[in-house]
């Protein structure tokens, strides 16, 4: 406070000491109501001693302070505290109210905080300032002296009384934003609705899935996967998207028989009444990792022996088609054993019986690299004998063929042959199975064994493991092909998991047999 | 079982609420980058259709899966009276061949996102989980790397605890409890209700990010 006015406002009001009521200069009782300020004070203590208690009470007891609460008080407290600070800014020129009688323990003190004379040291202080300050102004008339000094103080008044503004707008706009439940900020409506809709939206997709899911379309993987589903999904043969069987079952679910089914991989098979109803039972098992049966899966579900998966296959053959089988296999095992050796690798994972009859398999496949060869000799010659045999729907679509890979020649060739064996209870989970063999799902196809003594084995998805086709693009041409077949049931079997499809049919077991034999004999012939 | 409530918060106080929790919490944040995929059964498996979630955390080094199954809520007038949704949940930690063995089981792939934020796990009263993030919806299929929010101006904010039958109940409590603390940026609720977003939001977001008191003044 400034001291000279100070001192004057004391005199005022120690002159009349032998009163005992001091009354106020009037002008300052105008400007300041002292008794309601000295309300709002004890107030205020009041507020501010309640919420000590509070929180001792909450401390003793270990509660968790009701934040809200709390918070608010202290705002209304510190908005108080801040008025009535405004309010005594004016006036307190006209006081200096402490000490107000002459006592004991401030008599001493009292001349002290009477004197205006400075401390030494500051007086000397003093002097070296005003020495400095005048020192340019030396030799101007004291009236030039007094002026500039004046302007200085004015200029110095001025930029404090700026300063002053500034922190108290910034205090006041504070203060206000923390005066919760007084000042309560709304949310424009139009936004609140626009909030309220998102949040809609997220929260149903979060809890219910809402606005994620793909379509049948545009559930293509794409061409790279990310890191932590590659090998999740590739395991052996580098096909993709089971998810694409899985979201075709979500949108196609009933009419397996559709040719809708447009997913670049997973290609439905199309098959007829039973025959679908089989391939529904082993959809899953195009799910499940075999990413090489929604690629190749469009075989239809009659032939459990679908062959398609070559080396892995757990068709088994009925024993009569066995033992013709296998004195054509014998004929072809000294071929290419080693070519088999991959395959035999996963057979050995079967029980022993299966081990059986994989390797009959294993044998006839290893016929299948000397007509691999013969890539567009095959998609001659092999429509030829299909149609021949009037088996619906079968087709190899060139893409298929040029596959150029042994796998899928073999895989071709075991279709033949192992159509033979196909019993109508076991086509239907055998065309699921009609994927490229992988060594995973042997233990499958075991369980879906009918309960035959030889059956034929569901393959899921056995890859030879040596796939290099992209399996895309062959699904998509498999299915072309496939949509476009007449008889339209059988859907193009894709590659076994990018080998080559067959669409199978269940019927004529005799006929394929012989074309199997037919077959068998061709690629001697040719070669 | 499991004490769950969940809300939203605008991303522009993404920051404040994250300095609130550091400061409830005391504990670090964790990253959070976690590939969701919602497997349900087809209708010819079973008579009930059931959902699972495979979650895969993308931040490891090493993703981790882990599977999820979320069953029905608690229902009842007890239930009702809780702020909290009691539900039941198991949870377990898988290879990640877990995604071909369910789709070998028969389950297809219904819709899958990608949540990207971060999570405080802290004890206070029970093992709580807060974890906010962005929802994020992949265009193509699996295509984590490419994924847009879904929301891109609110994030969701999920409040998780485990619960055993017996102590539901005070897992609930210390939850609301908890939430209260959140109450000036942010309301909380079932999963079932929206909530809207606070008023007080900006205003407290904008306390939260100043230096503390005068010094931004």
């Amino acid at each position: 406070m400034e001291g000279g006015p100070v001192r004057a406002g004391m005199q005022d009001q120690q002159q009349p000491p032998a009163k005992v009521v001091e009354r106020l200069n009037s002008a300052v009782q105008q400007q300041l109501n002292l008794d309601s300020v000295k309300t709002r004070a004890i107030s205020l203590f009041k507020a501010i001693s309640r919420i000590l208690e509070d929180f001792d009470s909450i401390a003793r007891t270990n509660a968790d302070p009701r934040w809200q609460d709390t918070l608010s008080q202290f705002s209304m407290v510190n908005l108080e505290l801040f008025n009535i600070v405004e309010e005594i800014k004016n006036v307190s020129k006209a006081f200096v109210v402490h000490p107000k009688n002459v006592n004991a323990e401030n008599a001493m003190v009292l001349p002290v905080m009477l004197s205006s004379k400075l401390l030494p040291e500051m007086e000397a202080d003093d002097n070296a300032k005003r020495e400095q300050l005048l020192q340019s102004m030396r030799g101007l008339p004291v009236a030039a002296q007094i002026e500039k000094l004046k302007t200085r103080i004015d200029m110095i008044g001025a930029a404090c009384e700026s300063a002053e503004k500034i922190i108290a707008d910034a205090r006041k706009a504070y203060f206000s934003t923390r005066q919760g439940p007084t000042v309560l900020p709304t949310i424009d409506k139009v936004q609140a609705a626009k909030i309220q809709e998102q949040e809609n939206l997220l929260r149903s997709a979060v809890n219910h899935g809402e606005g994620l899911r793909i379509l049948g379309e545009q559930r293509q993987v794409t061409s790279s996967l990310p890191v932590h589903l590659v090998d999740v999904f590739t395991a052996n043969d580098g096909s993709q998207s089971f998810s694409d069987s899985s979201g075709m079952y979500q949108k196609n679910t009933p009419p397996l028989l559709s040719t809708t089914n447009n997913n670049s991989q997973g290609s439905l098979l199309q098959a007829t009444g039973p025959q679908l109803i089989g391939r529904a039972a082993a959809s899953p098992s195009g799910a499940a990792g075999s990413t090489t049966f929604d690629n190749t899966s469009a075989s239809p579900l009659q032939y459990a022996n679908s062959p398609r998966s070559g080396p892995n296959v757990m068709n088994t053959p009925s024993p009569q088609q066995q033992s013709q089988s296998q004195q054509q296999q014998q004929q072809l095992q000294q071929q290419q054993l080693q070519q088999q050796h991959q395959q035999r690798q996963k057979i050995m994972q079967l029980p022993p019986h299966q081990q059986q009859l994989l390797a009959q398999q294993q044998l006839r496949q290893s016929s299948m690299p000397g007509l691999g060869q013969m890539h567009g000799q095959h998609h001659v010659q092999f429509s030829q004998p299909l149609a021949a045999q009037q088996l619906q729907g079968r087709q190899l679509t060139s893409s298929a063929m040029h596959m150029g890979q042994n796998q899928l020649n073999q895989g071709i060739h075991l279709n033949r042959q192992l159509n033979q064996f196909s019993s109508p209870a076991n086509s239907a989970l055998f065309n699921a199975a009609q994927t490229t063999p992988t060594s995973q799902m042997i233990p499958n196809i075991s369980a879906m064994m009918p309960s035959q003594s030889i059956l034929p084995r569901i393959q899921f998805g056995m890859s030879a493991g040596n796939r290099t086709l992209p399996p895309q693009n062959l699904s998509d041409q498999m299915f072309n092909s496939g949509a476009s077949n007449a008889s339209g049931m059988m859907s193009i079997q894709q590659q076994h998991g990018t080998q080559g499809a067959f669409g199978n049919t269940p019927q004529s077991n005799q006929t394929l047999q012989q074309s199997g034999v037919q077959q068998q004999q061709r690629p001697q012939n040719q070669q | 079982m499991e004490c769950v409530v969940e809300g939203i918060i605008e991303t522009q106080h993404v920051e404040a609420l994250e300095i609130l929790l550091q400061g409830l919490c005391g504990v670090h944040r964790d990253r959070l980058r976690i590939h969701e995929l919602c497997l349900k059964s087809v209708p010819n498996l079973g008579l009930v259709a059931s959902e699972l979630r495979l979650l895969c955390d993308l931040e490891q080094s090493e993703p981790t899966w882990t599977v999820r199954h979320i069953g029905g809520a608690m229902k009842g007038a007890g239930a009702e009276q809780l702020s909290v949704l009691v539900r039941n949940m198991v949870e377990s930690k898988v290879s990640k061949k877990a995604l071909r063995l369910f789709y070998a089981l028969g389950y297809k792939l219904d819709h899958e996102l990608l949540r990207v934020g971060f999570a405080f796990n802290f004890h206070r009263g029970a093992q709580i989980r807060v974890a906010v993030s962005s929802v994020n919806k992949m265009l193509k299929l699996h295509a984590t790397d490419e994924a847009v929010p879904l929301t891109p101006g609110i994030q969701l904010v999920e409040v998780t605890a485990p619960a055993s039958s017996e102590n539901y109940a005070e897992v609930a409590a210390a939850v609301s409890s908890f939430c209260e603390y959140l109450a000036p940026l942010l309301h909380l609720s079932k999963p079932g209700n929206s909530t809207g977003v606070v008023p007080t939001a900006a205003a407290a977001a904008a306390s939260l990010m100043s230096d503390g008191g005068g010094t931004t003044l």
